[in-house]
């Protein structure tokens, strides 16, 4: 991180816009007006001040296909990048009219076409077309998640970088677990180094949690203590230059009764059939069919998702079999893989690792150690 | 809720500045949810009625947070608009419907009737908004006047498919029902402010040069996630100021830069800090600021500056009541400040809070005079004071106070010392 904010560096910026850009044409849009944190960062290479969970559609940063140009959403310019000139920064606003303004002075705002959006409410509905008087508003999150979903080298990089913070944090959790401590101080713990290692922006702050005995998904109902006998998960998110980074593992409170090394066991079964069904060429679904070849139970969360500045495609769930279906996994994708199972009366395993699909298979990104237990990283 | 005018206070904080108002509310010391979410639903309802919708579909983490009182700790905005609970309020239906994800061991408690509770929805994809949009089609009446906080590009595509004419803005409805916070919100922000002071204190207190501004961002989540803290709403702000507006970074207003983001830099003796940190309680929002001066004790330069600030604070809660507006406070800001507007032209002098940390109404802001005019305050409305004083060489001074309008007056919320600046006399 260092001691100044500093724009993404340029080989990372230049190569992500040459992605967007070629998804602009491929989508036939003139203009790109983003509100999400994850695409304006992308675009704009500028990190901006991190504020948690989903912000209501705002224009923050304008990317025109013909000239290049980006106008962001910034007060000042310290970390904005060289070719984000003074005059295509403008303030925070309150006034949704300010913001029309600023729109309308886009060179080629009364002429364009088709505008891209990545979200969209009502009101912005209604009032964008006031500044692009001739255009079609379009969704553009398609257009960014196709750009977004290979990584670039270098967006390898930013992700390695990411890993090796959340597995810090992770391994403070590990060395705060004992009887008697609490879910909090737990997520305390593991918050705590993520920052002091560098990165006090969290992706995910669910960080601990005592899994239930008594049901599948839920974590324990009762006062946030850990006990002896307790399976605790342990989760690390964080944001590391855009670039989220997620790691889990569970720990068992006290010596293994039999039960639990055999839910272990269970769990390495899992997770060997998940790293094969992530290569290329076969549809994202194989890591749901990974489950039943497991005689697992598919978990209520998503098993995998793609990871890079938030969310990439794919999310893969039941919820959305069809949808896992169609999408074929390439080389360059990045995934959050996870693993989860589950036993009555003992508790719950969950893992989580990071995942580069390349041309040989999966190669597992995260170093994160077993922890004294069988699960292996 | 019942007040009483008291006379003397021993807390620490804004009483030491400011008395014109002060008033004492009877507020429980631990919030009662079932409460609270029948309060918030007779107050959603209300303003749907007065609006003419009939049923809101809700995104918007804050904004379900809001309907249904769940609360869970929220994740990075790049991750939350994918896995996110999902409401949906109805016109005639106490209970809102709501859509849960199940990420991880995600605590999402909720006495809702179990038919109100609804698996996961993926609204980012097609197939996610087609297997919502039958659900809707059993819960919303054929020709509903619908609204919702946010349309993503899936919903969009699916047209008249998911909605059956086009949705209007929610904004306006849940602007209205939020303004005015029950007495359960109230005090899960006094607790979410209890939290986060307990653990600025301990920060301040250890506080000294050769110290990282990620240390202080270190510590601070440490602490409130042991004191019960829920989320982190954004990244700790301990912005060094600069020696003068020149020496700043450039704005595109002129004046100074805030917030400027934190890094490993280490903080020198006499650096004269803003603070601003912000974490949730049960889906409720602290939010605090200080002027620290790292190592040593202000300067007599430094101390005026603080006794400005203190003098427009005061001003400003002078003429803080329900039946004020916005423009009022502004005035009387401005008047105190000796003409000049005594806050950062990108942001206001104060602002709402709740669910997000800063929520309408916002006090002097691009939205304009005649806004701040018309915005009459309601009793029970929150509010959180961010005036600044600045004089090139001292550093300046900011600090946050969040008061509960009263039909008298104002009570604080915030309770902490402007250590290392000395309160004077008082009024």
């Amino acid at each position: 991180m260092g001691t100044e904010i500093e724009a993404d560096g340029r080989a990372l910026r230049l190569s992500r816009r040459e992605r967007a850009l070629a998804q602009m044409e491929i989508h036939d849009l003139d203009i790109l007006v983003l509100g999400r944190q994850a695409n304006v960062r992308y675009i704009s290479g500028a990190p901006q001040l991190w504020v948690v969970g989903t912000r209501p559609f705002g224009p923050i940063c304008e990317f025109v296909r013909a000239t290049g140009e980006i106008h962001l959403n910034s007060t000042w310019d310290e970390g904005i990048p060289e070719e984000i000139p003074h005059e295509n920064l403008y303030g925070f606003a309150w006034n949704p009219m300010t913001l029309v303004g600023i729109l309308q002075n886009i060179k080629g705002a009364d002429t364009t076409r088709r505008v891209g959006t990545d979200a969209l409410t009502p009101m912005f509905a209604q009032l964008l077309p006031m500044a692009f008087p001739n255009a079609e508003l379009i969704d553009a999150e398609q257009a960014l998640q196709a750009a977004r979903r290979i990584k670039t080298p270098e967006e390898v990089q930013a992700l390695r970088r990411a890993l090796i913070v959340a597995e810090e944090g992770l391994a403070a959790g590990v060395a705060a677990l004992d009887p008697g401590t609490t879910e909090n101080a737990l997520a305390g713990a593991v918050l705590e180094a993520e920052a002091a290692g560098g990165v006090s922006t969290p992706a995910t702050q669910d960080a601990a949690w005592v899994t239930s005995k008594e049901h599948p998904w839920r974590r324990a109902d009762g006062d946030g203590s850990v006990r002896e006998g307790d399976l605790v998960a342990l989760s690390a998110g964080v944001l590391a230059d855009g670039y989220v980074a997620e790691v889990a593992r569970t720990l068992y409170v006290g010596e293994p009764t039999d039960d639990v090394h055999a839910l272990y066991r269970r769990r390495d079964g899992l997770w060997d059939k998940l790293v094969e069904a992530c290569r290329p060429g076969v549809p994202a679904s194989g890591l749901l069919d990974a489950y039943q070849q497991a005689g697992e139970r598919l978990p209520a969360m998503p098993v995998a998702h793609g990871l890079g500045l938030g969310f990439d495609p794919p999310v893969v769930t039941p919820a959305l079999r069809a949808t896992a279906e169609a999408d074929i996994l390439q080389e360059g994708m990045v995934l959050a893989v996870t693993a989860y199972v589950w036993e009555q009366g003992v508790g719950a395993v969950f893992t989580r690792d990071a995942v580069l699909i390349t041309a040989d298979g999966a190669e597992i990104l995260s170093a994160v150690p077993a922890y004294g237990e069988a699960v292996h990283g | 809720m019942t007040s009483a005018l008291v006379t003397t206070s021993t807390e620490s904080g804004v009483t030491q500045i400011a008395r014109t108002g002060y008033t004492w509310l009877d507020i429980p010391a631990e919030p009662d949810f079932a409460r609270m979410r029948t309060q918030v639903g007779a107050r959603l309802h209300a303003a749907m009625t007065e609006q003419g919708v009939d049923a809101l579909v809700l995104l918007g983490n804050g904004n379900v947070t809001y309907a249904t009182g769940i609360s869970w700790p929220l994740a990075d905005a790049g991750l939350s608009h994918v896995e996110r609970p999902v409401a949906v309020v109805l016109a005639g239906d106490e209970h809102p419907h709501l859509f849960l994800p199940f990420r991880e061991g995600a605590a999402m408690e909720s006495d809702l009737p179990d038919d109100h509770l609804h698996g996961p929805v993926y609204l980012e994809f097609d197939e996610g908004v087609a297997a919502f949009a039958t659900v809707l089609a059993g819960l919303i009446p054929a020709g509903a006047n619908i609204a919702t906080d946010e349309l993503t590009g899936a919903m969009r595509r699916a047209g008249s498919a998911l909605f059956s004419s086009a949705p209007v803005d929610a904004g306006p409805v849940i602007a209205t029902a939020k303004l005015v916070k029950t007495i359960d919100q109230i005090v899960c922000i006094r607790r979410a402010c209890q939290i986060t002071e307990e653990a600025v204190a301990a920060i301040q207190k250890s506080l000294v040069p050769g110290a990282r501004q990620i240390d202080l961002s270190a510590e601070f989540v440490r602490r409130t996630f042991e004191l019960g803290a829920t989320t982190n709403m954004f990244d700790s702000i301990w912005q060094v100021m600069p020696a003068s507006k020149a020496d700043g970074a450039w704005t595109t207003t002129g004046d100074l830069a805030l917030p400027l983001l934190t890094t490993e830099r280490e903080l020198a003796q006499g650096d004269v800090l803003w603070t601003d940190v912000s974490i949730a309680y049960h889906g409720y929002c602290s939010d605090h600021g200080r002027t620290w001066i790292v190592g040593q004790d202000p300067t007599p330069a430094q101390q005026k500056q603080f006794d400005r600030w203190a003098r427009i604070v005061d001003a400003v809660l002078a003429v803080t009541k329900a039946g004020a507006t916005c423009g009022d406070l502004g005035r009387a800001a401005t008047a105190a400040a000796g003409g000049e507007k005594p806050w950062l032209p990108h942001f206001y002098l104060g602002h709402g809070i709740g669910t997000s940390a800063a929520e309408m109404p916002m006090i002097g802001t691009d939205l304009g005079q005649d806004w701040d005019d018309r915005f009459v305050f309601p009793a029970g409305m929150l509010l959180v004071f961010e005036p600044v004083v600045w004089e090139d060489g001292t550093g300046g001074y900011r600090g946050e106070e969040i008061v509960v309008v009263t039909d008298g007056g104002w009570m604080p919320l915030t309770a902490y010392p402007y250590d290392p600046y000395e309160v004077s006399d008082g009024n």
